[in-house]
């Protein structure tokens, strides 16, 4: 009896004292900073980002948010820079195009080295950009004009194309465009990116990666372009999922750089002393596509109707925060073929009533389907305010969340009747080309794979198909010729433009150096920060 | 003569009936819980009526006012599109007290029959329907739930079906034991003897004696079905916005959790509340109703 | 005799259940509507790159045969590529793994120490207030939704009172100042371990939130079955013939009664670890632990199939063992009645 009672009391006790270490160590949190700590001296830049900061490491392939490892780690022959529309220098010192612009020619940076060691030489140029395209997959089919690679010595490079391509803006191009050491990747086992490991010749290497949920980078002593001045030792990319853990880290001072935080958060960081917001354009845009092939949709004035209706400003203000601006054409601002002058729907809920009318849909008898990607809440937001704006006109819109394939899937049916009637989604360009959105988005298709509005005009094909071929050597011409191609477009009004979006960073004041580059979509390139003291 | 038979157990069971409902009144948990229950039916059907849901919706989204927090005008704040978080809480109720109601009612549906079918019969039959109750048993209800309904697709119609499947096998079980404990019963032997056929006796004989155990189950079950579907809704299976379901909407709150905390307390206060209220009435049923505890 | 029949025909019975549990989901997989080679390649794939994707999965084949190469593949622990990340599931798994299991461990010590005493006392004080009050306790518990608990925590503890961490494992600094043992890859029991102090607190102010949500549930059903089982056996006959025999009460609660209790016990507080763990779905992601509860709930919302499917996989086995284990103790435990 007495050893129960002893049970008893020992376990109320075990309790008493679990409950105690928890509020102490809760409590005594902020001793860390007495313990002397041997590394101190190493700057460290923490970037907490919203999901997994690469899931697949090979550079051949990676075709999404790994970019923003692999552009610290990999380098390209030149970097795009929208504002001045004019490249810088990495791997490549000088180029040069054919008048014909069938044959281009990169003249190589000589002593650059690999993280293995090795010397970059126009072989692992020829060796990295062939293996893309073999390979064939991701983002690869932006060499689709290549022909040819020849290595013509050392440090010279020719493209041969069968058609006119800007290679410039292909070299630049944030996917597939990465160039690798031939001799790691070539000798390589068989997993050898599976299993993170890197052939870089960027300024960081790859230190230590967690099963795709962090990364640790450091710096790449025999780096091209030295080490002077105030750079960062390491780099930590984190996933921190939870928008209110990563407003926290920026808070306390934990992360030095964030972005996609909700736009009441963003307003909270404001106020907050030690933490700068700083408002970028991104080339990221909404559109919301129509499926023209399914009636009424078919018919020009009822898509019309739906622009009007749609809450351009409200969704500025509300489901972005106002960190965005109502989209004018298919281009966003910042983005060289943008135009300013093209036509700009405005919410006017009596015209697009007029409209309807005019096009015969009595009062209430129209009922669409919208579908949008789950998980995004500012899509949902959009999708939310633009159905109950819909009702006022007697219009129902159903909305639905979907994960991204199964969207994308129930878009390409086969039976116009199966699709949804609205897609939306986000685009944002592969290369620095208008011709990114306008192909893609609209270019009349056999198979639809983006085309989601189903939309086939064959003037507009063309227009853009000869832009294209000319941004390689006359890239004003060829803004002309995409703007005009957006004129086409805005009249026949296959899609929704809605909102382009603003990239919204949350840095630490002593992360200095950052200057976003939206042609690197959320790619901080860590080499150009430093902290400040 | 059938008649009067007929309503002989008519009065029994009335009387019995009145009896479990003064012993439901003493118990003051039970009382309580009971009130509470009634209070819920009528919100769940009173409220959609005045303020139909879809037109709420439309009409109530005011992104201007959005995340304020409580006052006279909106007891619960607003959301994240101004919508009055109070409406959209009351409206949930009929949501989730439909979706279990018919969840519940499916999974009887499937296992009931099932249940008497193996116990009634026995040998193959009976082997067979109970090794599939035992597969179907080897998932926690809220895992296999979640597994059916991320297959099916995230809805709530198939939340709904997936929860009916995941719960079928306890009633079966129930109902099989049951099943197997009259079978060997002087008047089921009799009913044998002069020949009625076997399904006129599982509905007649075996069936109606389960229906206690059965209310209790299902009772107790409500409970852990609505907290189910709010469940499923949080992770993204059940309910879609902009439905007024409450695990949506406490998954939604998180995205504001650090400005608008209001927002995440009342809906899962809701669900806390009608969940318990069913779980004490489950509770205090299962105390009446069975024999062994209703000695004390 | 009987009890080794009884415990072979148990094992029997469980493997058939693991077997029906992988036909069942092998027949969910199979019920897809999307197009899982799409998914696989990514947002931009092209038709020719789905195409390629679709044999490389082995999708072109029939039925029966992607059954049993399902099956062989199960069987060598091969539980499939996860949609998003590429990476085989059951890496992904065994990483994600030892921290949920450290919750859950957590959580049953806290049930056992605060359940069974909670649920003893209320059949002791029957109908009393303690008894209402455990009653009520043990019912709630069992009530609340568990993402909701989570969230007030939060609220109270790291908004209002700032006394605990909104999230993680380790704070960031202390995870750049300070070297993180690494003996069993159980994060507490490593800190623990190493004997660095202030590790230790950081861990344990991380850990106490989580840990106290998923451990609610347990607490409520460890008491609820304690008290009813108690309050069944103390009604039976023996224990009256104890009491005439004067023997004073505590020895008949604590030595008889609950002893014979323990049965109901030990099977309630198995099914309750396989709850918890299927709670620590809802509850990780809020409070951002690295455990496969945010495994899944990520999982759930890109839809990734092949990792959903591994995680209930690997729950239903773990839910299907601990049951069979609590059979068997109780089959072999000479008191208890099977």
């Amino acid at each position: 009896m007495e050893v129960f009672r002893l049970m008893k009391r020992k376990l109320s006790l075990l309790l008493v004292f679990i409950l105690l270490t928890g509020v102490l160590a809760g409590c005594g949190g902020g001793d860390v900073s007495d313990d002397p700590s041997p590394q101190d001296e190493v700057e460290i830049a923490y970037y907490a980002y919203n999901s997994e900061p690469i899931l697949n490491w090979d550079p051949s392939v990676m075709f999404s948010n790994g970019i923003i490892v692999l552009n610290n780690i990999y380098e390209t022959l030149l970097r795009f820079d929208p504002k001045t529309k004019e490249f810088d220098y990495l791997l490549a010192e000088d180029y040069s195009v054919s008048e014909d612009g069938l044959t281009w020619t990169f003249n190589l940076r000589e002593g650059v080295k690999f993280h293995d060691g090795t010397e970059m030489t126009a072989e692992d140029v020829k060796f990295s950009i062939d293996r893309t395209m073999e390979l064939g997959k991701g983002a690869s089919y932006i060499w689709a004009a290549v022909s040819e690679i020849i290595a013509v010595d050392d440090y010279t490079v020719e493209f041969k194309l069968s058609y006119p391509s800007p290679l410039d803006l292909v070299a630049s191009s944030p996917y597939a465009a990465f160039i690798m050491s031939k001799d790691a990747v070539e000798n390589a086992e068989e997993n050898w990116f599976e299993n993170a490991n890197e052939a870089g010749s960027g300024p960081y290497m790859l230190e230590s990666a967690a099963m795709g949920d962090e990364v640790i980078m450091t710096t790449f002593e025999d780096y091209w372009n030295g080490w002077e001045g105030d750079h960062f030792d390491k780099v930590i990319i984190k996933k921190t999922s939870e928008t209110s853990s990563r407003r926290q880290m920026i808070e306390k001072g934990d992360a030095d750089i964030t972005q996609s935080l909700p736009s009441e958060d963003v307003e909270a960081l404001k106020e907050t002393d030690g933490v700068e917001i700083v408002v970028e354009p991104s080339f990221t845009n909404l559109i919301g596509f129509f499926n023209t092939e399914k009636q009424p949709l078919d018919n020009p004035k009822v898509r019309q109707a739906l622009s009007y209706a749609f809450p351009y400003q409200d969704v500025v203000d509300y489901a972005v925060g106002g960190y965005a601006k109502q989209s004018i054409g298919v281009i966003p601002f910042g983005h060289w073929g943008h135009s300013d002058d093209l036509f700009q729907y405005t919410k006017d809920l009596d015209k697009a009533k007029e409209l309807l009318e005019e096009a015969g849909i009595e009062d209430g008898e129209l009922k669409l389907l919208l579908t949008y990607m789950s998980g995004d809440e500012s899509e949902k937001k959009s999708a939310e305010l633009y159905k109950a704006e819909l009702s006022k006109i007697g219009v129902e819109l159903e909305i639905r969340a979907m994960p991204w394939e199964t969207q994308w899937e129930m878009a390409m049916n086969e039976d116009p009747a199966e699709r949804q009637d609205i897609f939306i989604m986000y685009w944002w360009p592969d290369t620095s080309s208008p011709y990114s959105w306008l192909y893609s988005l609209y270019h009349s298709e056999e198979e639809i794979l983006f085309n989601m509005s189903y939309y086939s005009n064959e003037e507009f094909d063309t227009i853009i198909d000869n832009a294209a071929e000319i941004s390689g050597t006359d890239i004003e011409k060829a803004e002309e010729e995409f703007i005009k191609a957006q004129e086409i477009l805005i009249e026949d009004s296959p899609s929704i433009f809605m909102y382009d979006k603003e990239e919204v960073w949350a840095i630490n004041s002593t992360f200095k150096g950052f200057e976003y580059n939206p042609s690197y979509p959320l790619v901080v390139f860590f080499y150009d920060t430093y902290r400040s003291k | 003569m059938i008649e009067n038979r007929f309503l002989k157990t008519l009065k029994a069971k009335f009387k019995q009936f009145k009896q479990n409902v003064f012993l439901l009144k003493r118990n003051r948990l039970t009382k309580l819980a009971f009130y509470g229950v009634i209070a819920l039916f009528l919100i769940a059907i009173i409220v959609p009526i005045a303020l139909p849901s879809d037109i709420h919706v439309d009409q109530d989204t005011n992104p201007s006012e959005k995340l304020l927090s409580p006052s006279f005008e909106h007891p619960f704040g607003t959301d994240e599109l101004g919508r009055d978080v109070f409406k959209r809480v009351l409206l949930g109720t009929r949501i989730s007290l439909n979706t279990a109601l018919i969840a519940v009612g499916i999974a009887l549906l499937i296992g009931v029959p099932l249940g008497a079918i193996a116990g009634y019969f026995g040998g193959f039959l009976d082997e067979f329907i109970m090794r599939i109750t035992d597969v179907f048993l080897g998932f926690p209800p809220l895992l296999l739930a979640i597994a059916i309904a991320a297959f099916l697709g995230p809805n709530l119609q198939n939340a709904m079906l997936a929860i009916a499947i995941a719960w079928w096998p306890w009633y079966t079980r129930i109902v099989r034991g049951q099943a197997v404990s009259i079978k060997e019963r002087q008047f089921v032997k009799a009913a044998n003897a002069i020949g009625t056929p076997s399904m006129k006796i599982v509905f007649k004989h075996v069936l109606p004696n389960c229906v206690a155990p059965l209310i209790v189950q299902a009772s107790m079950d409500i409970g852990g079905v609505i907290l189910t579907i709010a469940s499923l809704s949080f992770l993204g299976l059940g309910a879609q916005s902009p439905t007024p379901e409450w695990g949506l909407m406490v998954s939604t709150s998180r995205n504001y959790f650090l400005n608008a905390w209001w927002y995440s307390i009342f809906p899962g206060l809701a669900i806390f509340f009608t969940v318990l209220v069913f779980n004490l009435l489950g509770d205090g049923l299962r105390e009446i109703l069975d024999p062994k505890t209703r000695k004390n | 005799m009987l009890v080794k029949n009884y415990i072979i025909k148990r094992l029997l019975l469980g493997l058939m259940v693991l077997f029906g549990v992988i036909l069942i989901t092998f027949f969910l997989t199979r019920v897809i509507p999307s197009n899982p080679a799409a998914q696989w390649v990514g947002p931009r794939a092209t038709p020719e790159q789905i195409q390629q994707a679709t044999v490389e999965l082995g999708l072109d084949k029939p039925i029966y045969i992607q059954f049993i190469k399902y099956f062989k593949d199960l069987l060598s622990g091969n539980l499939g590529y996860s949609l998003r990340s590429k990476q085989p599931v059951i890496n992904e798994l065994k990483t994600y793994l030892p921290p949920t299991l450290e919750l859950i461990f957590m959580s049953t010590i806290l049930a056992v120490v605060i359940g069974i005493p909670l649920g003893v006392n209320a059949a002791k004080k029957k109908d009393k207030a303690l008894d209402h009050f455990c009653r009520f306790f043990s019912v709630g518990a069992v009530s609340l939704p568990t993402f909701w608990v989570a969230l007030f925590l939060q609220l109270i503890f790291y908004r209002w009172l700032d006394l605990l961490p909104l999230g993680g494992q380790l704070d960031t600094r202390i995870k750049m100042l300070y070297e993180i043992p690494d003996y069993t890859g159980f994060l507490f029991l490593d800190s623990l371990l190493s004997g660095n102090w202030v590790v230790i607190k950081d861990v344990f102010s991380h850990m106490i939130l989580p840990a106290v949500t998923i451990a609610l549930y347990p607490i409520g059903l460890v008491a609820r079955m304690t008290r009813s089982a108690l309050l069944e056996i103390l009604s039976e006959d023996y224990i009256k013939a104890a009491r005439s025999y004067g023997l004073k009460e505590r020895l008949v609660l604590w030595r008889y009664a609950l002893k014979n209790s323990l049965g109901t016990t030990v099977t309630v507080l198995a099914l309750s670890i396989g709850y918890t763990l299927v709670n620590t779905f809802l509850v990780e992601a809020i409070f951002s632990w690295p455990g496969i509860g945010s495994y899944i709930a990520t999982a759930v919302v890109a839809l990734d199939y092949p990792a959903i499917m591994g995680v209930t996989l690997f729950s239903a086995f773990s839910y299907i063992l601990l049951n069979l284990t609590a059979d068997i103790i109780i089959a072999l435990d000479p008191r208890v009645r099977v």
